[in-house]
């Protein structure tokens, strides 16, 4: 029978396999770059010339990024696991995940200028940072309105 | 804190242990000692009632009102 403890535990195994995949997609991305690179040779960008320095380094920054708002995911939903939901430690998780979504958007930003896809993702990025940072505020009122209950004797 | 919780002395009146004054009003002895402490940031009419109930009290003899000096 599906429960939320299945659920919990679903999400902890995708973050983790998800986690080791980009970790696995981070070792082939010379080889993904440099197949891109000669595949789609014609200028969709501002900038002219080979992507595969701008790309590379995109990607590796991009999956930094992406890595640490995994571990800190993982952090969070161990935490909940645990019945810890609305404690200050979770509210600078999420706010950690929005930063490293909003820093994973400048290299995409900055990859634009060769590939205006790169924009899209960027936006992409901000717009999922954002959206996570307003997570964290609720969560801090609710930490607030935790404490208050568990203080009302 | 402006608000003074004086249940110990309360306690101490009525020769009750926190134990069993846990006991009696139905809440934790953690809990209890929150109240006395001082942390707690509400208490509940319900368990004001018990407390008076059984300390045989009025509430403004277990919470007293001081005016914090600058």
């Amino acid at each position: 029978m599906w429960n939320k403890d299945r659920s919990l535990a679903l999400s902890i195994i995708l973050v983790r396999a998800l986690f080791v995949f980009i970790i696995i997609l981070a070792l082939c991305v010379p080889v993904m770059v440099h197949w891109y690179d000669i595949t789609y040779t014609e200028r969709v960008g501002l900038l002219e010339g080979s992507v595969f320095w701008p790309l590379s380094v995109c990607l590796y920054a991009a999956a930094v990024c992406g890595e640490l708002c995994l571990w800190y995911l993982g952090k969070l939903l161990v935490n909940i696991k645990a019945d810890q939901v609305f404690i200050p430690e979770n509210c600078a998780h999420l706010r950690r995940i929005s930063w490293f979504c909003l820093l994973a958007a400048v290299p995409f930003f900055v990859f634009g200028f060769w590939r205006y896809l790169g924009f899209v993702v960027a936006l992409a990025a901000a717009f999922f940072g954002i959206i996570i940072r307003v997570v964290k505020n609720c969560f801090e009122k609710a930490v607030v309105l935790q404490e208050e209950n568990d203080f009302t004797i | 804190m402006r608000i003074i919780v004086n249940l110990d002395v309360m306690m101490a009146k009525r020769k009750i242990s926190s134990g069993e004054l846990a006991k009696r009003i139905d809440i934790t002895p953690a809990n209890l000692s929150i109240l006395k402490t001082g942390k707690a940031k509400a208490i509940r009419f319900s368990t004001l009632e018990k407390l008076c109930e059984v300390l045989d009290c009025q509430p403004g003899d277990i919470l007293e009102f001081r005016k914090e000096e600058d």
